[in-house]
């Protein structure tokens, strides 16, 4: 923890795509140890924010910040070392590959035994596949996929497939978690299970999480606070009820929440 | 590979503008690449497949041109009419019973099939006329006339005249009409273009016609500079092939200028280093080009963005 | 979306059985065969042809880790056999031993790899083809064309290895020598499967950006896929030249490489045990018409074997065996429910 109280933050964030501006000093920032939803219609620029934190864009002016460390431009391999993980919008898996391991990839942050140790298989080896597995069925028990954990994701329901994903992010534990709509096609009843499952590993290891939804009962069970975003700008930081009843946010938003739903 | 160390004849020929000759010579050689490759890419764009045996098409045209000629003492014109309606006939076969047929999703399918067809149809061409280079009437080669010290023969002027208008007409096609449109429509989503109302099945057996007569032409061409066998085209397809890849597939200008360019080059390389160089020089800058050219040249579509 | 029923916590009977053990099995028993072909015939010939399956088979393995499992296409393991095939020469030609030319081989293989794949492996996979295909034509000639040191388009015989004893100018010592690299390699390349390194390179191969967000260097592990594979084919295109007593240009040029290709992906290119199978295939295939008394017929049939065979099975023999397996699993699991 440092003194901002801050896991992660932006300073005047400004991403542009041609000359197209997706992102416009956004100054935010996610408590550390809280999970904060980031909401926002369609292209407010959701996704672009946790690109921007992840290191899958690049950045055109501003500062993201780790720790109060500037990582603007930490490769996204090295900040995801760091221990900042990011799930898709789109989901991204191993396809035809089992659960297990597309689970197992997210294993890539844990201490690993040398690439020549792996190659010859040597005991080590053998030692870090164990605590990764232990790991892995910890994180699919969690989820609920235990039973799954040996089917080909290409023959998973849709919800069950951003579960994987979820799954992936989660298993090493990592300090900063970003979600990106992690809930989309699930169920009603889908959705409160992972709501719970996600606030009980937060409770398990006070990691800092993001997550962009759209439902609103999603956030408010599971967020602390919420930062609102229209048409990249940053609207408004608030809890879930303030945010939720903000007039500005009732223009931007509530028209196209209401689709989110079906 | 047989005939990757053989002698091009034009070379040879006296000039006072050794470079202009050499220019005119790499010019030609790089417009029998582009348009090669246009037949490749034609296929390609219908059927996302990378056709490993569209040089041997060709060279089904050309050795049996040169048979019935040579063999059966067919008039020349009467002869290459005959392997241009072949080459169209075993393009089409190839399109419809074989390249239609690859499935989806597997990558290097596409070049294990056509790789298979490759052999099939060298050893027929082999199994019916034989294993032996023979020389090809010169179409034109030998009538020449000198602009600047450069001889010029009534051969190459072709090759540039037909290069222009074919590669022109095709983009016109495609770009600039209606049928342009369907093709592209049909290429992109076969389903969606027929419910449209395009005739895709014509469409595609149009396409397998133009890219055979295209292999045939572009064989005939080379085989009257060269000589003709069984294996003949596979340098001037691999360097078709790799224009194309380096300069995407999805584009039209880029892969044939790059495709002109590397024969181009290889003249010079031949004409500075001698006649074995051709080979290595080409290859050299392929590589060296490939590794210093920045991110946003060589980058292919990427994977959607996050 | 249909409601998703969550099933009951599974007791440990209904749990399927971690399939990573079948792959294992099926490889066994494929090198089971191919190790008992000497065995069934029994003569110099077929202890020949087994042990040039093992040759390839090696190198075919290296082409399905770089290919089938990090998705990077190659159009040089034929040339990296070579480059194997003539720095174990070379080395023997200065008098230096088997151990001697091992290392020498597999030096020469990594260094050629990393020269290749350093500056090339952030292009697209396409791409790096091609740049394999270049590399491959330019050693083809460099191999013609540096006649005392290689002996030119002429080729050059090659002195047998001789390991404890084993002398590989005689066909069955060959193979066995041959076996006694192929086991071990096989059981590495199947250890792949089950770390994390190999998993890094599926991720490559399927998506990298999922690979980024958790955190793999991609350019590292794609170097690492490159270089195993040329290691591999380096150690095949060794033993190849020991087994065959000469080597030529023709034996590593383009048509080489696509064969390997071939094999692997006939055989089914996400398996190792496919590597194998599809080597078998590719080097029995002209056997086969030989055994029939019609050796001609195979420059016919050969190619329209190789491209319908692609065709009805597009994820190769290993893709066979692993509907099988599921049909089987399917059927299994129906029995319990009644
Ligand atoms: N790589 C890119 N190139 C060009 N434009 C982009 C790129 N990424 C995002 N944009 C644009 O930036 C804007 C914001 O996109 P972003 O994906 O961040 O929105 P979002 O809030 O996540 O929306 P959604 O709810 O639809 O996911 C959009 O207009 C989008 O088209
Ligand atoms: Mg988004």
């Amino acid at each position: 923890m440092n003194a901002t109280g801050y896991a992660m933050r932006t300073d005047q964030l400004t991403v542009r795509y041609g000359s197209f501006t997706a992102l416009s000093e956004v100054s935010v920032g996610l408590r550390a140890g809280a999970i904060t939803g980031l909401i926002g219609p369609n292209g407010a620029g959701k996704t672009t924010l946790l690109n921007a934190l992840s290191g899958f864009t690049d950045v055109h002016s501003g500062v993201v910040y780790l720790e109060e460390k500037d990582v603007t431009t930490l490769a996204a391999h090295r900040r995801a070392r760091a221990g900042v993980i990011r799930g898709f919008q789109t989901v991204r898996l191993l396809e035809r590959e089992s659960v297990l391991d597309n689970v197992l990839l997210g294993a890539e942050r844990l201490h690993q035994p040398s690439d020549c140790s792996q190659i010859l298989g040597l005991p080590a080896h053998w030692k870090w596949r164990t605590v990764a597995r232990s790991k892995a069925a910890d994180v699919l028990e969690l989820l609920g996929l235990s039973s799954d954990s040996h089917r080909s994701v290409d023959s998973l329901p849709f919800a069950s497939r951003r579960l994987v994903e979820v799954a992936r992010v989660l298993i090493s534990a990592p300090p900063v978690v970003l979600l990106d709509e992690p809930a989309a096609g699930l169920d009603q009843r889908g959705r409160i299970e992972l709501a719970g499952a996600l606030v009980r590993v937060h409770e398990q290891t006070g990691l800092t999480m993001a997550v962009v939804e759209h439902d609103i009962d999603f956030v408010t069970r599971l967020c602390g606070s919420v930062i609102a975003m229209d048409s990249g700008s940053h609207v408004m930081t608030g809890t879930p009820q303030e945010v939720f009843s903000d007039a500005r946010v009732q223009i931007a938003y509530f028209g196209r929440a209401a689709n989110a739903h079906a | 590979m047989k005939s990757t160390n053989r002698k091009e004849r034009w070379i040879t020929v006296e000039s006072s503008n050794p470079f202009g000759q050499l220019i005119l010579g790499g010019l030609t050689s790089g417009l029998l690449y582009a348009l090669l490759l246009l037949g490749f890419m034609v296929v390609f764009q219908v059927s996302k497949t990378v056709n490993f045996a569209f040089g041997q098409v060709g060279m089904v045209a050309a050795f049996s041109a040169w048979f019935f000629w040579s063999s059966l003492g067919l008039p020349l014109p009467v002869a290459i009419g005959i392997g241009a309606i072949l080459a169209v006939v075993v393009n089409s076969a190839i399109g419809i019973i074989v390249i239609t047929k690859i499935p989806a999703g597997r990558p290097g399918l596409d070049l294990v099939v056509t790789l298979g067809i490759f052999l099939f149809l060298t050893a027929v061409m082999q199994l019916l006329i034989d294993a032996n280079a023979h020389a090809f009437p010169s179409l034109g080669g030998d009538k020449r006339t000198v602009l600047g010290g450069v001889v010029v023969n009534a051969n190459d002027v072709a090759i540039m005249v037909l290069g222009v208008f074919v590669i022109g007409g095709v983009y016109v096609l495609f770009s600039r009409t209606t049928l342009g449109m369907e093709l592209r429509a049909s290429a992109e989503n076969a389903d969606i273009a027929a419910s449209a109302g395009v005739n895709v099945r014509l469409l595609r057996l149009g396409t397998w016609t133009f890219a055979g007569l295209l292999a045939a032409l572009v064989a005939v061409l080379v085989a009257s500079r060269l000589s003709v066998d069984a294996f003949y085209m596979t340098p001037v397809l691999i360097k078709a092939f790799v224009a194309g890849m380096i300069g995407g597939m999805d584009r039209f200008f880029a892969p044939l200028v790059i495709a002109i360019g590397i024969g181009v080059y290889e003249a010079l390389a031949i004409f500075i280093w001698g006649s074995s160089a051709g080979t290595p020089a080409v290859f050299l800058l392929i590589i060296i080009a490939l590794a210093v050219m920045p991110k946003r040249f060589t980058a292919a579509r990427h994977e959607v963005r996050a | 979306m249909t409601t998703q029923i969550r099933q009951l916590p599974a007791t440990p009977s209904m749990m399927s059985p971690p399939p990573a053990r079948w792959p294992h099995l099926s490889t066994v028993v494929i090198v089971g065969l191919i190790a008992a072909v000497p065995l069934v015939f029994f003569g110099d010939y077929w202890m020949f042809v087994a042990a040039k399956i093992l040759a390839f088979g090696i190198a075919a393995m290296g082409l399905q880790i770089l290919y089938g499992r990090a998705g990077l296409m190659s159009l040089a393991q034929g040339a990296f056999m070579g480059v194997g095939a003539y720095a174990g020469y070379l080395v023997a030609q200065s008098g230096l031993g088997p151990g001697i030319q091992l290392l020498a081989v597999i030096g020469a293989a990594s260094l050629v790899a990393l020269i290749v794949g350093l500056p090339t492996l952030r292009l697209s996979p396409l791409r790096l083809a091609i740049v394999t295909l270049a590399f491959g034509e330019l050693f083809n000639w460099l191999l013609i064309n540096s006649t005392e040191w290689t002996g030119g388009s002429q080729g050059a015989p090659v002195e047998p290895l001789i390991i404890f004893g084993f002398d590989t100018s005689y066909p069955l010592d060959a193979y066995l020598v041959a076996l006694a690299f192929a086991v071990p390699l096989t059981l590495f390349a199947l250890n792949l499967g089950q770390t994390h390194l190999g998993r890094r390179m599926m991720a490559i191969r399927d998506s990298e950006m999922a690979a980024v967000s958790v955190g793999v260097f991609i350019p590292k592990t794609k170097i690492i896929a490159f270089v195993l594979s040329a290691v591999f084919g380096g150690i095949g295109g060794w033993l190849y030249s020991a087994t065959t007593g000469f080597i030529a240009p023709p034996d590593f040029d383009l048509f080489a490489s696509v064969f390997l290709l071939a094999a692997v992906v006939i055989g089914g290119s996400r398996s190792v045990a496919g590597a194998w199978m599809g080597t078998a295939f590719i080097v029995l295939l002209p056997e086969g018409f030989n055994l029939i008394g019609q050796p001609n017929l195979y420059a016919l049939a050969g190619g329209l074997l190789l491209a319908t065979t692609a065709l009805l099975l597009p994820d190769g023999f290993s893709g066979v065996f692993a509907h099988i397996k599921s049909l089987i699993t399917r059927m299994r699991a129906q029995e319990d429910r009644a």
